[in-house]
């Protein structure tokens, strides 16, 4: 994995500073920066969990569209399955638990539960849907599953089953665990961004060892060419759709942590603008990337913080980022992640595409295929060393 | 017991705000079906031409001109010129790539966010509504109900674009022009057909009736920044239901769902929004390219 693999094409500078920061390294400064934010200030906190929450959102819908190039318009329907979930456990059996585990316990236990409830009802949803959705290719997958995702709207705006409290929405009150002289509030802004950050943590580890599985290899073999897959007898259909399921409940699980981070799940997040927000933050950060939708999503949150300090341009920062998505999409479709590993390698490579570090994971797609054919060998390498 | 009081009653006004909602829809639908038909773009702004054609008008009437209609003209030229520019200065540029249909998809739906923010800076968030020209604004009786003149006008323009759209792709020689390129785009290329210029052309012509259908609509609906993203939405479900590059499909399309949005609530109370994204649903699965054939029919 270190950078002398590639022969030598990496100078002595880039290849020591690219042997020096291992991953385990970055692994260490990500987890001593996670543990730092805590003690931001509250609104910084607020910020930095809501970026947890959206990159989360965006690797998930990423795994579909980075690893085997179907673009759903339609993932904020598991969004709000997340979300609705938690929302209405925490709403309608929050006593029954109380009465069962005890009161002061309860508001954990229920959280948790409304976590995997959401959970379940997000794959159980996401199984269907999936399973009718990858039948259909390109645009016409855009489509089906955009009107998947207005149908849940639909459903959640009018409500035929009483569930889902219509356009206002299901209010979501985390509560306080007291344990006799030890108490904790869910909902506190340090506390939830602990739970918030483990979870993210855990999740994107999990979805690392997915894209790097047999089945992630699989995966890869389709993107690069479904028809070649098909002839080495891979279900090509099946894989896809198993693919849709993981990347539905890897939204489901951001969903969760949207409901309680908004206090409230409402129908918007169907919304196909709410599916739309993991596109940008995905484009913008490199879907050909692992890490892309992460950088995406900081790029997505941090940048609209900063457009918001200027009030005069406060009202207008979508403006911005369609701007913003029109030039990535049109010049340089690698994205952010792409940027910086280009830039990396200005300043401590060749400039040739050397270097496979610990932050290039290797996870160009195809969709690369404008303007990276500098980098397209170092990409097939890497490949090799994940797989 | 009669029988009208077994079935909901069906005023012969809910039918022509039926038609004219419907007439609409055409306009925009039309329009993105002949783009996708031409080029293989499916063009998420198109909502967003359409919320130009009623700004634009509104801005003609109220600035330059009072007169409704010279206002029309010039707000759907106007939107035409925007989308060519559109097309011309980024779209282009992603024609022969690989996967260029997914590229187009997220490009178009950038312009989307700019076309809806840069509405939002020029005239506010606010909405603005405007009365029909004077000549049609008198109130119709029928059967017991009454609706706006206007309404007619409108239902007859729309069928007059869709016949005058067929004549001029099935009879004149530009039109076969479309025809060739859009069946084999490397063959009309080699017989000497200026594929750019032709794709801009019809672009410049489908965003002309997305403008157009926004123009028009101006006094039968508040214009807002939010028109085009709802907008959108509603002709994505007619293109699908009338089959992507279909003008027939998207005329019966566009009236099926407009009769839906005005009869619909009496009918079913509850998941009456729901039905047109489950018929797209359906229809996508079942009959991925319509319920009508290809471009030109």
């Amino acid at each position: 994995m270190s950078a002398t693999d590639t022969g030598g094409r990496v100078s002595r500078f880039g290849s020591a500073v690219a042997e020096g920061w291992t991953r385990e390294r970055f692994g260490l400064l990500g987890a001593v920066a996670l543990v730092l934010v805590a003690f931001a200030p509250p609104f910084q906190v607020y910020l930095f969990t809501d970026f947890l929450v959206v990159a989360l959102f965006a690797l998930g819908f990423n795994l579909l569209y980075g690893y085997t190039g179907l673009l759903s318009f339609g993932h904020g329907l598991f969004y709000a399955g997340g979300a609705y979930g938690i929302a209405i456990v925490l709403r309608d059996l929050g006593p029954v638990i109380a009465d069962v585990v005890g009161a002061g316990i309860s508001p954990l236990v229920t959280f948790v539960l409304g976590g995997v409830v959401g959970l379940v009802l997000v794959v159980l949803v996401a199984v269907p849907v999936g399973w009718l959705s990858v039948r259909l290719e390109e645009i016409y997958f855009a489509l089906i599953t955009l009107a998947f995702g207005m149908l849940g709207y639909s459903l959640i705006i009018q409500d035929p089953a009483g569930l889902t409290n219509g356009t206002d929405g299901v209010i979501v009150l985390l509560g306080t665990v007291d344990l006799g002289g030890f108490s904790l509030r869910i909902g506190g802004r340090r506390i939830y961004y602990a739970i918030s950050a483990v979870t993210v943590v855990a999740a994107v580890y999990g979805v690392w060892r997915v894209v790097n599985s047999p089945f992630g290899t699989v995966c890869k073999a389709i993107r690069e060419s479904p028809d070649r897959a098909a002839a080495l007898g891979i279900d090509v259909g099946h894989h896809r759709w198993m693919t849709f399921i993981v990347s539905a409940a890897v939204v489901g699980i951001a969903g969760v942590l949207r409901a309680g981070l908004a206090s409230v799940a409402s129908p918007g997040l169907t919304h196909w603008s709410t599916s739309a927000i993991a596109v940008i933050a995905t484009v913008i950060g490199g879907a050909t990337y692992f890490y892309g939708p992460i950088v995406g999503a900081f790029i997505f949150l941090y940048i609209r913080w900063a457009i918001s300090r200027f009030p005069a341009l406060e009202a207008y920062w979508e403006l911005f980022f369609g701007a913003l998505l029109i030039a990535v999409v049109l010049f340089f479709k690698q994205g952010a992640v792409g940027g910086l590993l280009l830039l990396r390698d200005r300043l401590f490579g060749d400039g040739g595409g050397g270097g496979g570090g610990a932050l290039d994971d290797g996870q160009a797609s195809t969709a690369a295929d404008d303007g990276a054919e500098s980098g397209d060998d170092n990409v097939r390498a890497d490949r090799g060393d994940n797989s | 017991m009669s029988l009208t009081s077994l079935v909901p009653l069906i005023g012969i006004a809910d039918v022509v705000i039926g038609l004219s909602l419907g007439s609409r829809l055409f306009l925009i639908a039309v329009g993105l079906s002949l783009i996708f038909g031409v080029l293989g773009v499916l063009n998420f702004a198109h909502g967003g031409f359409y919320m130009l054609g009623a700004y634009f008008t509104l801005a003609v009437v109220s600035n330059v001109v009072d007169n409704f209609w010279i206002a029309v003209v010039v707000g759907a030229l106007a939107v035409g010129v925007v989308g060519a520019a559109i097309e011309f200065s980024a779209i282009r540029r992603l024609y022969d790539r690989v996967d260029s249909d997914l590229d187009q998809l997220i490009v178009t739906f950038g312009f989307v966010l700019v076309i809806h923010e840069t509405v939002r800076f020029v005239w506010g968030s606010g909405s603005y509504s405007i009365d029909p020209p004077d000549v049609f604004n008198f109130s119709v009786a029928l059967g017991g109900s009454t609706f706006n003149a206007y309404r007619l006008v409108v239902i007859g323009l729309a069928v007059g674009v869709l016949v005058a759209l067929w004549l001029f792709i099935t009879r004149t020689y530009f039109g076969s022009l479309v025809r060739g390129t859009s069946s084999d785009r490397e063959m009309a290329a080699m017989l000497g057909v200026d594929v750019p210029r032709l794709y801009t052309g019809v672009f410049f012509l489908g965003s002309v009736l997305a403008g157009l259908g926004g123009a028009l609509s101006a006094p039968l609906q508040s214009t807002s920044p939010a028109l085009g993203d709802q907008v959108i939405i509603d002709a994505f479900i007619v293109v699908v239901i009338g089959g992507l590059g279909s003008m027939s499909g998207a005329f019966v399309g566009a009236m099926l769902i407009g009769m839906m949005q005005s009869l619909g609530p009496q009918f079913i109370s509850a998941g009456s929004i729901a039905i047109p994204f489950l018929a797209m649903v359906i229809v996508l699965l079942i009959r991925p390219e319509g319920l009508f054939g290809g471009i030109g029919e």
